[in-house]
């Protein structure tokens, strides 16, 4: 199969041929009781070295200094150009929740007839397994950074149409070009975001804790983190010292974060990815959050609350921020692909793009729509400067990245050990 | 006078020598009439228990009331009331009205919820109509049937029944998405989910009236000159009838009903029924509209039951026992 | 001709011999292709030893290929790893809650069986109205009346108490609230066993002298012992399966059940294979309760006898 050689100098590759014998010296994982998923999945390849199970081979892991173009693969070409976009009756999207405005949902349906129908889901893991399950067909779906390599080389998304995406020119040229898919050939970037903490500053005392704010006892029973095992394990590492690489292997880091959070269960932690909502009406007093749901949280304040009321807590360093970004991409299975290039182009446009904004909070990677646009445009106000997000941040903050699946289950092994009552 | 065996004070015999009734003396009194101490009284009120029985009763509808009331309630919350109206139903498409563009009905509605709803009553009349023939026909095959496959038919016909959905639930997600993928997650996944778990409810029942009904009548057409198939169809049919029509009710009510297996097939959100938006949504963004949407399922489901117990009851008539008897023991 | 075949005592004719069989054909084949063989697929996925490029487990259908690395690392961490708590609070809660479910279940369905007089049909339709009421509908509204300004706290914060956080991960909700979902699965089967009594015979033990309890605990029970079995398997096998309750009502680690274990890990793609496994775990504890159940029932009809 097609594979470029100048993407796999510098990137680190993932060859699913691990043996038994390599994990079991690796007895860290067992020992450090991290659960049986991770031996499981290092023994994708049989002991002989043969084809891996289901992979079609190694993959590269894109980084930052060392970028991926992602091959486009025979029986996966881009679809025809100047096609008109299907008649249907739904365009189906496979989204976080309430990550799309309603008024822009209804123009798309108003435009071309289609009603746009959202699949919600709360965490990759979740996403994954919603698009490769069979039956289930989407048009449209919202993946990050860390899951692109595997979904293009397990033939889950389809390439562009470039000449369908003739707003592709409004966004960042970070982002005409990134580093996980150079030339774009796969995704357009949707939202960028930085991961903090949200809190109540009427009722939060001192802020400056930063992470430790959800260990504080003070708000027990009134505090929350993301339903992401990355999102939640980095910041237990990122919030106690443990490494500031997020995205490390090393199985003791990871169960050192896992035990800080563990010491969250006494203390009543909520695990969801609602905080936009529960922040604003006070169900929540401290949650960790992206910094588009304090944005958003303008729309669910209860009653006597107002946005001077919230705040949002990040690193003061900025090479200390977790930052990223989601991106859209075309499922290879979707029954209407050039609907769906529509689509993605008018999330592109500058002035739908800020209608979107307006409701969901997250700022969308546009030329235009620069941190001074929206700050006059009286989106953001005062106490939530911290939320605003401008390209510098991307040179210096902290990133997730894709990881070998051997890696990223002891992610998900150690968060689901969390969340079945910490053990 | 004195009389043998009688020890009692005043304890004299009524009659006397010429057999005449002689009256007790006026210094015995009778005690208040009736008046026995409740806890020496076997015939007594049940008071205990039907305070209990009441108190139950309460506790377990009323909260299904209150979810009603909050249906009509005129603000976004769920638990405080704040006036009525009836824009969480229809249709919301006031500027400023609480419930714009999340109403059920109307100019005004969230999509979402009546797609919900079209997909829960849809799927229910597709599952009934398959479920109940195959249902019934298995019943009559294996109640009817004698040799040793059919035991072994019988024991797997039940096991639906004692299964915990989650499991039936979680087999046919994984089935599904590995073997049967031609059908995939979605509509058809659906129907067959739930045609499943229906296919053992029909099956206690229309074979306890089976059982009930016996063989008698069957063999008694025959000797009046029918042949066999004349016989099922002209008299074993009809008695059925009963049982198949609260069969299918409980079929379509259960399919309404119906959370786990919904929840494990449905693929997208265009194939969500209204158990599985509820639940979804009570965890993000729950507001006024799921409690409308709950009643409205609540009044399908009700209209179903009423619809049975008067069918019910007008087969019955004349005959003793009540309908609710019928329902009760159908439910076993 | 139509007359004699008919009289050939338990003969059936040509045509309809294989009637019978050929009618429950359908159905037997239905439940074979979508229950028996998903069962076997549960196997296959939880016994299986290759992982595709999303890290979701490969059926392995061929029994020659099984594995049983995952099944015996989840039967570690049930007995002392991660799903250790989950089986707790399961076995836990499904215990206090069959038993409150007794405790109120019995004497409600023994006061509609046998004593309730005139009300008798109001109080059967009100007792069966839950069966017919949506499961998530009934638990939707008692998280409107616990929320923080539902009306447990209003009628609390009138006495001048202070506001309970009910619904922030309490094991006592959540075994209230399966008390609340399945007492009216318990009663109706119940009704109906209690319904069967024969009223002679608790007359009997009160001419012989019997005050209310002895005659309760020396009669009535036993003769019911075996709705009260049948009462209590038709709830409980459920409520070890039951993982939406504590996901309305508590959503919290600290009160996880099983179910809850398995309906994220089944969900999940790396997790799958684990998922898998419990799946078997608990359907092997439910065959345990299920195999008891029997062997009681066969027992007692043939005591009948």
């Amino acid at each position: 199969m097609p594979f470029d050689p100048s993407s796999t100098d510098r990137a680190p590759q993932w060859r699913p041929q691990l043996r038994r014998r390599d994990v079991l010296r690796g007895g860290a994982f067992a020992a450090a009781g991290l659960g049986v998923a991770p031996l499981l999945a290092a023994c994708g390849g049989d002991d002989d070295g043969g084809t891996p199970a289901g992979g079609d081979g190694a993959y590269p892991l894109a980084r930052p200094d060392a970028p991926v173009t992602l091959p486009i693969f025979d029986d996966n070409q881009p679809i025809a150009a100047g096609q008109e976009p299907e008649k249907v009756d739904a365009l189906r999207v496979l989204n976080y929740a309430d990550y799309m405005a309603p008024g822009v949902k209804k123009d798309f349906q108003k435009k071309y007839g289609a009603e746009v129908q959202v699949t919600p889901y709360n965490n990759y893991d979740e996403m994954l397994t919603k698009i490769s399950a069979p039956g289930a067909e989407f048009d449209v779906v919202f993946p990050g950074p860390s899951v692109m390599s595997r979904m293009v080389y397990g033939k889950l998304l389809q390439p562009f149409q470039q000449s369908y995406l003739t707003n592709l020119t409004n966004a960042w040229p970070e982002y005409q070009d990134p580093w996980y898919d150079q030339g774009s050939q796969y995704s357009v970037p949707y939202t960028v975001y930085t991961t903090g903490v949200g809190y109540r500053s009427d009722i939060v005392t001192d802020p400056s804790e930063g992470y430790q704010m959800l260990w504080n006892p003070d708000y027990a029973g009134k505090m929350g983190i993301l339903d992401d095992a990355g999102e939640a394990l980095g910041m237990a590492m990122l919030a106690w010292d443990i490494t500031r690489d997020i995205n490390t292997g090393d199985p003791e880091a990871i169960n050192a974060a896992k035990e800080e959070l563990n010491k969250l269960i006494p203390l009543g932690v909520k695990v969801d990815i609602t905080q936009y909502e529960t922040l604003a009406n006070g169900k929540f007093h401290v949650h960790q959050a992206w910094s588009g749901d304090l944005v958003a949280a303008r729309w669910y304040l209860a009653q006597g609350v107002t946005t001077e009321d919230l705040g949002y807590w990040i690193p003061e360093d900025k090479a200390d921020v977790v930052i990223g970004n989601d991106n859209i991409c075309i499922p290879k299975s979707s029954p209407s692909p050039v609907l769906a290039h529509a689509f993605i182009n008018d999330l592109l446009d500058n002035t739908i793009a800020e209608k979107n904004f307006n409701w969901n909070g997250y700022q969308p990677p546009l030329t235009k729509l620069d941190a001074d646009y929206l700050i006059e445009g009286g989106y953001i106000s005062e106490n939530l400067m911290s939320a605003v997000v401008v390209p510098e941040d991307f040179e210096s903050g902290i990133k997730f990245y894709e990881q070998t699946p051997a890696v990223e289950n002891m992610y998900l092994a150690a968060f689901q050990d969390f969340q079945s009552g910490g053990s | 006078m004195t009389t043998v065996g009688v020890d009692a004070p005043g304890a004299e015999k009524a009659w006397d020598n010429e057999g005449r009734y002689v009256p007790p003396p006026a210094s015995i009194k009778p005690r208040k009439k009736g008046f026995v101490p409740p806890w020496r009284n076997p015939w007594r009120r049940p008071y205990v228990l039907a305070t209990i029985t009441w108190g139950y009763i309460l506790w377990s509808l009323v909260p299904v009331l209150i979810a009603v009331q909050f249906s009509f309630n005129d603000s976004r919350s769920r638990s405080s009331w704040n006036g009525f109206t009836t824009a969480w139903y229809c249709c919301g498409t006031e500027e400023g009205s609480i419930a714009e563009g999340t109403s059920v009905f109307g100019a005004g509605a969230n999509d979402t919820l009546l797609n919900a709803l079209q997909n829960s009553l849809t799927l229910g009349v597709i599952t009934t109509l398959i479920a109940v023939p195959i249902g019934t026909a298995l019943a009559l095959g294996l109640t009817r049937w004698r040799s040793r496959t059919s035991n072994a038919a019988n024991a797997v016909s039940l096991f639906p029944l004692v299964t915990p959905e989650l499991v039936l639930g979680s087999a046919l997600y994984l089935v599904i998405t590995t073997l049967y993928t031609q059908i995939g997650l979605g509509r058809n996944a659906l129907i067959l989910g739930h045609v499943t778990f229906s296919i053992s409810f029909i099956l206690v029942i229309v074979r306890g009236r089976l059982v009930s009904i016996g063989n008698e009548f069957e063999t008694a057409a025959q000797d009046l000159g029918a042949t066999r198939m004349q016989a099922i169809r002209t008299v074993l049919l009809p008695m059925l009838v009963p049982a198949i029509f609260a069969s299918a009710m409980i079929t379509f009510a259960a399919s309404l009903d119906d959370f786990v297996v919904s929840n494990f097939l449905f693929g997208d959100a265009s194939q969500i029924t209204v158990p599985v938006l509820l639940y979804s949504a009570v965890k993000a963004a729950p507001s006024p509209a799921l409690n409308a949407l709950a009643t409205l399922l609540l009044v399908g489901t009700m209209t179903a039951l009423l619809l049975t117990y008067v069918v019910l009851r007008l087969r019955r008539r004349g005959e003793s026992g009540s309908a609710l008897d019928d329902l009760a023991g159908v439910e076993m | 001709m139509a007359v004699a075949e008919a009289t050939k005592g338990g003969q059936k004719d040509a045509a309809t011999r294989f009637l019978w069989p050929a009618l429950a054909i359908p159905g037997t084949a239905w439940l074979l292709a979508l229950f028996v063989l998903p069962f076997y697929g549960i196997m296959a996925v939880a016994f299986s030893s290759q992982l595709d490029i999303l890290g979701q487990p490969i059926p392995a259908w061929n029994p020659l290929e099984w594995d049983f690395a995952v099944m015996r690392g989840v039967i570690d961490q049930s007995i002392n790893g991660s799903y250790r708590s989950a089986w707790e609070h399961t076995f836990i809660y499904a215990a206090i809650a069959m038993a409150l479910c007794v405790l109120i279940g019995y004497p409600v369905a023994y006061y509609v069986a046998r004593l309730a007089r005139g009300n008798r049909g109001l109080l059967l339709a009100l007792i069966l109205a839950p069966w017919w009421i949506n499961y998530l509908t009934r638990m939707l509204s008692w998280v409107g009346i616990l929320g923080d300004e539902g009306y447990a706290n209003d009628i609390i914060g009138f006495f001048g108490f202070a506001k309970v956080d009910w619904l922030g991960g309490q094991w006592y909700v959540v075994v209230i609230a399966l008390v609340y979902g399945y007492l009216p699965f318990f009663i109706v089967p119940l009704y109906a066993y209690l319904d069967r009594i024969d009223q002679h015979l608790i007359e009997a033990s009160r001419d012989l002298g019997a005050n209310t309890f002895r005659t309760f605990f020396r009669v009535t029970l036993p003769q019911s012992r075996i709705g009260l079995i049948t009462a209590m398997v038709i709830t409980a096998l459920p409520m070890f399966g039951d993982y939406y309750t504590n996901t309305l009502v508590s959503n919290s680690p600290t009160t996880v059940m099983i179910g809850n274990s398995i309906e994220g890990t089944i969900q999940s793609g790396f997790s799958r294979g684990q998922g898998a496994s419990l799946v078997l775990l608990l359907s092997a504890v439910l065959l345990f309760f299920m195999a008891y159940y029997l062997i009681l029932t066969l027992r007692a009809s043939r005591e009948a006898r």
